[in-house]
């Protein structure tokens, strides 16, 4: 079962393609790593799955279904490289805010608000406003409302933004604790390391078009290095 | 499974309205309010005896009562429809712009369940000051000017109507426009149209341009004047109330939809 695919896919703005015929897919229970230089057309890829922008050609599907439908995005996560959080809300109203977003209830709805606090080291914060926080705790809250209802799929871009080395390990683990549990992850991201060590599964993008894509040992060549790899097929 | 629409409105809905109430403007709201409020206490208190004549005719003091009424209660539905146009210019267009919507559109949510969330949100403020200053007007103008507490009820919904129609095409405008710039457009809008249909409601004739407005145009002012119509009788607005409430209506349905249309077409960056 495929969780997300993209078949055909271009998307152009003007004259300019931010995205060139992209065909992409992510198999349930595997970590994609999206990879490419600034402006490479990662984000348009993610916004399209969203359904946040539609292609100019080709087809997007998420879990099987249209983007735009919003059945298409039960069961799933977001976080983004921008994240813009209400500043007035606390930690935890927002949690429970987007809990019953993600279909959570009641009883339920708090002991899993409790859960995600917990496991991103935000609970003595949780009355604290949003707007008193630092970058690094802002992006916990980011994670913990990704991580809300256990979702099926990740989308994560750029997760690592703003965290410190302790962090950046938190979120690795989080991540691979979610794969563990099932969760198909789509992590786009210039931590070649970070990916290195949270995918299977790898796509470059460059200038709109689709370098490679593949298994890690497919695409790194004997005595290379994922930044090798990287470099030799981007050209830069 | 996807949440109910219902629930997912109503946990929208609120958190906009929350969002709403949190604003820096909604104390200067509660100031001018508070300050209209003062002013038809004042307009309303005269009391004493004697004679008023125009043209050297006797006017009765039911009729002086009933035009003041009705130009009281006109300005403060206008000031509500204005009120509720500033709240929207900017209630939906800041989360698209500031990259927060995202985070929701990216849960189970319709665009339409988001966009008609954040309306309500901003109509919710309007609706509550304007339930107040209406509220209070009406009792006042009734317990001490004698007029129907029926007709201001009418004139109340089409103050709501009218101010869903504004809130919601400001909703829409600031999809394109700067939030400064879709302020000064209601202003200059709601403006337009009052100035109009005060003209044409009375008989004048305003040209080419005063005919498509007042035709083609939401009857934000006429619809509460007619409503308000027993107030200054035997004075008779030339509109026909069924025409006029058909049009409103459609306003309504037709702004909503334009909102809609608007957003769904937007696309939205991070």
């Amino acid at each position: 079962m495929v969780a997300l695919e993209l078949v055909g896919v271009s998307k152009r703005y003007g004259q300019r393609y931010a995205l060139r015929d992209i065909d992409l897919a992510l198999a349930e229970g595997s970590a994609l790593g999206l990879l490419g230089p600034n402006g490479a057309g990662k984000t348009s890829a993610l916004r399209m799955l969203l359904g946040f922008t539609r292609p100019s050609a080709g087809t997007v599907r998420l879990q099987g279904l249209s983007p735009r439908d919003p059945a298409s995005r039960v069961g799933i996560a977001y976080l983004p490289e921008r994240l813009t959080l209400p500043s007035r809300m606390t930690v935890r109203s927002f949690l429970r805010h987007h809990a019953v977003l993600a279909g959570l209830n009641g009883a339920e709805r708090d002991s899993d608000v409790e859960a995600v606090l917990e496991q991103t080291g935000l609970s003595a914060r949780a009355h604290d406003r949003i707007g008193s926080l630092s970058k690094g705790l802002t992006q916990r809250v980011g994670f913990a409302q990704a991580f809300l209802a256990k979702p099926k799929l990740l989308i994560l871009d750029e997760p690592t933004s703003g965290l410190d080395p302790i962090g950046v390990r938190d979120a690795r683990d989080w991540i691979l604790e979610a794969r563990e549990r099932g969760c198909s992850v789509l992590v786009s991201s210039h931590l070649l390391s970070e990916v290195e060590r949270t995918c299977d599964q790898i796509a470059i993008i460059d200038e709109g078009t689709l370098a490679a894509k593949g298994a890690l040992d497919e695409i790194v060549e004997a005595g290379e290095t994922l930044e090798d790899a990287f470099v030799r097929l981007v050209g830069k | 499974m996807r949440p109910a629409t219902t629930k997912i409105f109503s946990e929208l809905a609120g958190e906009a309205f929350r969002d709403a109430m949190r604003r820096r403007i909604v104390p200067i709201i509660a100031v001018f309010a508070l300050l209209s409020l003062l002013a038809v206490d004042s307009c309303t208190s005269c009391s004493g005896s004697g004679q008023v004549s125009q043209n050297g005719v006797a006017v009765s003091t039911d009729e002086i009562s009933g035009w003041t009424g009705m130009l009281i209660f006109t300005v403060l539905s206008l000031w509500t429809m204005v009120l509720a146009g500033l709240l929207a210019s900017d209630h939906l267009a800041e989360t698209v712009f500031d990259g927060s919507a995202n985070l929701i559109l990216a849960r189970p949510v319709r665009r339409s369940e988001f966009a008609l969330a954040r309306l309500a949100g901003a109509l919710g403020i309007a609706y509550v000051t304007g339930a107040v200053v209406l509220t209070a007007s009406a009792y006042l103008l009734h317990f001490r000017n004698g007029v129907s507490l029926g007709a201001a009820i009418w004139a109340g919904l089409a103050c709501a109507a009218g101010a869903l129609v504004v809130a919601a095409l400001a909703m829409a405008l600031s999809l394109h426009l700067a939030r400064v710039a879709t302020a000064m457009s209601v202003l200059f809008c709601v403006g337009a149209i009052t100035f109009v249909n005060v003209f044409t409601l009375f008989g004048a004739s305003l040209g080419r341009i005063g005919y498509i407005v007042q035709y083609f145009t939401p009857p934000l002012c006429t619809a509460v004047v007619v409503a308000l119509k027993p107030w200054i009788a035997p004075v008779t607005p030339a509109v026909d109330p069924t025409i006029m409430a058909l049009k409103l209506a459609f306003w309504v349905v037709a702004s909503v939809l334009i909102l809609l249309a608007a957003f769904r077409k937007q696309e939205l960056g991070t």
